[in-house]
């Protein structure tokens, strides 16, 4: 029997292909990241489905890459090794269970940001999780397991922090929960006190396991809510501003973008240029209140500092976000509601990619200041993002490149990014959602025991390699 | 198409497979039947992109397992409505090119070839035999006239309750009216790639429309009226009169008091089910809701309607080639239009009319056309 029939029996005919349509279209996706051509997509519906899977590439050594919707920007799903098997998991797409005293929902690996947003809004309404800017259609679980960030990542942190718990099928087939859910059903409310071993998932980019379930946290939707836009000038005033905002805990969500994307927003075309005497950076703001009275003093205290900031820039302006959807829009209330609405700007070629990091607080406003000077030596639109993270703990920063994907262009980014991430790792931050080039440039500088330490737990989980091998360098 | 422009080559740099055109934008409901069903990227608008760009550029060889994702799709345009990219609007556009690529290089799918043989031998798909002039002594109608009625396949052959309809809808009003010696439109050709005989039939109907002598043409099938329209101008067939959906000319006709709905006391629920060539090819979705709303019925709508409205699953080939998976389409959009609760599914498109009934159960809700439906009130 051939391995395509032998797959096609755990999940059925229709559900594996070996065309050479599928074959092409899963070898690559929208970033630099060279392609490479697997031999079969399979699509399970179930755990056991996956357990199958995986207990076949095992007996059979077929290396399996799991895809949920070929998003990472990082080139995450494109196999580094031939012959290859895609574990396409976006047929298991339930929400399994929101529970509202814990605060918390199960899914499974193909949920979207969109469903959860849907779903919630139409049978917890008091609820809410946290959205990306990416296409609505990314799926949350693996969102969370790269440690992404979305709206509610300045408060909180990273993705990876609102995980309760999970289920995987470990790359030797055994399936496994973490977190307080190893008591059973009704019970995913937290990872502690026990071996935290959701470490064992998040960062791995898809080579310890398939994650099947996980257990996501969710907020109360706060009753008193407002949004501005922030415009500053300069990188370092504008870090040091956004610095003392989040550290008075006044923002639930900072998101920073280089004023171009702004200009992108309200419809200008591509491709963007800056103009000299514009403001650097456009913030939008969120700031809430469990009363009025709180979300007012919130306000006022954020105008002061706005004010204050004045003294050195007296062009700092912030602007209540009912002026902005007057002067653009009411679209404009769409980016702050479900950022993923934004987007759109970030579709206008067939390339899209960032070399994205998280940072030290101190080193943040050097990162922008000289990332902005790569970008402009290279020609590009200056398309900075940042975001102040987990009350200003540490920061994001990426710079982000939409382009034509031929030849010329594929080799100027790939300059383009090996530059800015020279200039990250000379400022100490870890790269995200890192594609092979990259993490093999992060073990060259990092402390040669972690990186072995690594490598001995994947070598524990995977005894016969095949999940998701040559991922992350390894 | 005649044209030499590539679509295809126009967008060469575009579709970052960003998911967008799989769901409703905000909605977040499925909005492309054919992903949905299937399931493989190769099976969304993207995948058909990609796959259309990397064939174009030579990064893939053609052979026959791509044929099922090239032609396993409606054509519905509902990733149009949803795709937030420059290129929205052509995706559409680029699969039928990739479609008539494909027949070139490869040939088409068998049940498509069959058609395409009906329609150069039969001049209809169906390889029905060609009657259309007998209408004229059948409904006593003048040689030459205002307006052309041009009946469409698939309400002569299949449909013909339609056909009838429409033709005692325009009695009724006074309408101006003879049918001619048509051709097929060719719609199902285009859709599928196969435009050989494409332009030898719509200059054929040309001519018998301009030796009737017409102003304009109706149209009650919504693939004529998107095919007259939108593709016979890029094939550069110049029709030279007016084209008019039969929704459009029966708010003109009630607007203007030539027919007039009787009211009854019984208001039965319907929906109504906007076909894809209709709406989202021609952006037409208030006249038939107008025209709906002057009769004695009451409308209940979809959840997905106008430009986000789920195919009926007919269209495009579909039918042809996949008809289980069109059926099941269909089916999805029967359970929508069960839970308005509505008595009656109203459409505008034979095809629709035809796929939505195979997709409903025997004891379900009857699907009519809008004409048939104005005809039992005037
Ligand atoms: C326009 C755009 C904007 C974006 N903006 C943001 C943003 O604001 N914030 C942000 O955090 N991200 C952003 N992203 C990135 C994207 O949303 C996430 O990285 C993401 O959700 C992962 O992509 P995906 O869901 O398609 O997963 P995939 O790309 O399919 O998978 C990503 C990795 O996870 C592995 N994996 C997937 N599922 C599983 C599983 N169940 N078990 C084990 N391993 C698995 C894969 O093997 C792969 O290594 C953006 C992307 C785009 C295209
Ligand atoms: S067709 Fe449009 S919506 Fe669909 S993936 Fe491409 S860019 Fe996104
Ligand atoms: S035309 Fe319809 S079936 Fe085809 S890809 Fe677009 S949404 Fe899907």
């Amino acid at each position: 029997m051939s391995l395509k029939e032998k797959f096609e029996r755990i999940v059925g005919a229709d559900h594996v292909s070996d065309g050479a349509a599928e074959r092409y279209v899963y070898s690559r996706d929208m970033t630099e990241n060279p392609p490479r051509t697997p031999q079969l997509i399979v699509m399970p519906s179930t755990t056991e489905e996956v357990q199958q899977i995986v207990r076949l590439a095992n007996e059979e050594r077929v290396p399996l890459v799991p895809f949920a919707t070929g998003q990472s920007v990082g080139g995450l799903t494109i196999p580094q090794v031939n012959d290859a098997v895609i574990v396409d998991l976006k047929r298991m797409n339930k929400i399994l269970d929101v529970d509202e005293e814990g605060m918390y929902m199960v899914v499974e690996p193909g949920v979207t940001f969109g469903h959860v947003r849907k779903y919630l809004d139409e049978n917890h309404p008091g609820l809410r999780y946290t959205y990306a800017i990416s296409s609505p259609f990314t799926s949350v679980i693996a969102n969370a397991l790269l440690q992404g960030l979305c709206d509610l990542s300045t408060r909180y942190g990273a993705m990876a922090e609102f995980i309760n718990g999970l289920e995987a099928v470990l790359p030797t087939g055994e399936i496994v929960r973490v977190g307080s859910a190893i008591l059973g059903d009704d019970n995913w409310f937290g990872r502690y006190p026990l071996p935290d071993l959701v470490g064992l998932f998040t960062g791995w980019q898809g080579m310890t396991g398939i994650v099947t379930k996980m257990a996501l946290q969710l907020w109360p939707k706060k009753p008193f809510t407002r949004h501005f836009a922030l415009f500053t000038f300069g990188d370092f005033m504008t870090t040091d501003l956004l610095k003392q905002i989040v550290r008075a805990d006044l923002a639930d969500d900072a998101g920073a973008l280089s004023f171009s994307v702004v200009k992108g927003l309200i419809g200008m075309p591509a491709p963007i240029e800056a103009i000299e005497g514009e403001p650097d950076y456009g913030t939008f703001l969120t700031l809430s209140g469990v009363t009025s009275l709180v979300l007012d003093e919130k306000v006022r205290l954020l105008e002061r500092m706005v004010n204050s900031s004045k003294v050195k820039e007296p062009k700092n302006l912030l602007i209540p976000f009912e002026a902005v959807a007057r002067l653009m829009s009411e679209e404009a209330y769409g980016w702050v509601d479900f950022p993923s609405d934004s987007f759109k700007q970030l579709t206008e070629y067939d390339g899209l990619t960032w070399m994205g990091t998280y940072i030290h607080t101190k080193n943040w406003g050097e990162a922008l200041f000289k990332g902005r000077k790569i970008v402009e030596k290279y020609g590009y639109e200056l398309m900075a993002f940042l975001k102040p993270m987990k009350g200003m703990h540490f920061c994001e920063f990426k710079f982000i490149i939409r382009f034509e994907r031929d030849d010329e262009n594929l080799k100027r980014v790939r300059q383009c990014n090996n530059e800015l991430l020279d200039l990250a790792l000379d400022l100490k931050a870890i790269p995200y959602k890192t594609p092979v080039w990259s993490a093999k440039k992060l073990h060259e500088r990092a402390d040669p025991n972690f990186i072995e330490l690594v490598r001995r737990i994947r070598d524990l989980l995977d005894p016969h390699g095949i999940m998701n091998p040559g991922r992350w360098g390894l | 198409m005649t044209s030499d422009e590539s679509v295809i080559e126009q967008w060469l740099h575009s579709c970052v497979r960003c998911s967008n055109c799989k769901y409703v934008f905000r909605e977040y409901s499925p909005s492309c039947p054919s992903g949905e069903h299937f399931g493989f990227e190769t099976y969304y608008a993207s995948g058909r992109i990609w796959l259309a760009q990397a064939l174009y550029k030579g990064e893939l060889e053609w052979e026959v397992s791509l044929l099922d994702p090239i032609f396993a799709c409606t054509t519905c345009g509902n990733c149009e409505s949803q795709c937030l990219a420059p290129h929205s609007e052509h995706i559409v556009d680029m699969i039928e090119e990739l479609r008539a690529r494909a027949v070139q290089e490869i040939g088409g799918l068998p049940s498509h070839i069959r058609f395409r043989e009906n329609v150069v031998q039969y001049h209809n798909p169906y390889g029905a035999e060609h009657h259309n002039r007998n209408l004229v002594e059948t409904y006593g109608l003048p040689l030459q006239a205002e307006t052309v009625y041009f009946v469409g396949c698939t309400s002569n052959y299949r449909e013909t309750q339609i056909r009838d309809a429409t033709i005692s809808v325009l009695k009724k009003a006074g309408v101006d009216f003879t049918v001619v010696d048509e051709y097929c439109c060719c719609s199902p050709l285009i859709r599928t790639g196969q435009l050989d005989p494409v332009n030898e039939a719509a200059q054929h109907n040309a001519d018998a429309i301009r030796a009737a002598g017409a102003k304009r043409i109706i149209t009650s099938c919504s693939g004529c009226y998107r095919t007259l329209s939108r593709d016979y101008p890029k094939l550069g067939v110049d029709l030279g009169v007016e084209v008019v959906h039969i929704t459009q000319l029966l708010k003109e006709l009630i607007d203007k008091g030539a027919i007039v709905p009787k009211q009854t006391e019984h208001r039965k629920i319907i929906t109504w089910h906007d076909p894809c060539h209709l709406g989202r090819a021609m952006g037409i979705y208030d006249a038939p809701r107008d025209v709906i709303s002057k009769l004695p019925v009451d409308l209940v709508e979809m959840e997905t309607t106008r430009e986000n409205a789920w195919c009926c699953g007919g269209g495009g080939g579909a039918k042809a080639a996949y008809n289980d998976w069109s059926v099941e389409t269909a089916r999805t959009r029967i359970e929508q239009a069960l839970r308005t609760g509505a008595e009656l599914i109203v459409s505008a498109c034979p095809f629709c009319t035809r796929n939505l009934r195979d997709g409903s159960s025997e004891d379900g809700p009857p699907v009519i056309d809008l004409t048939e439906l104005v005809d039992r009130f005037i």
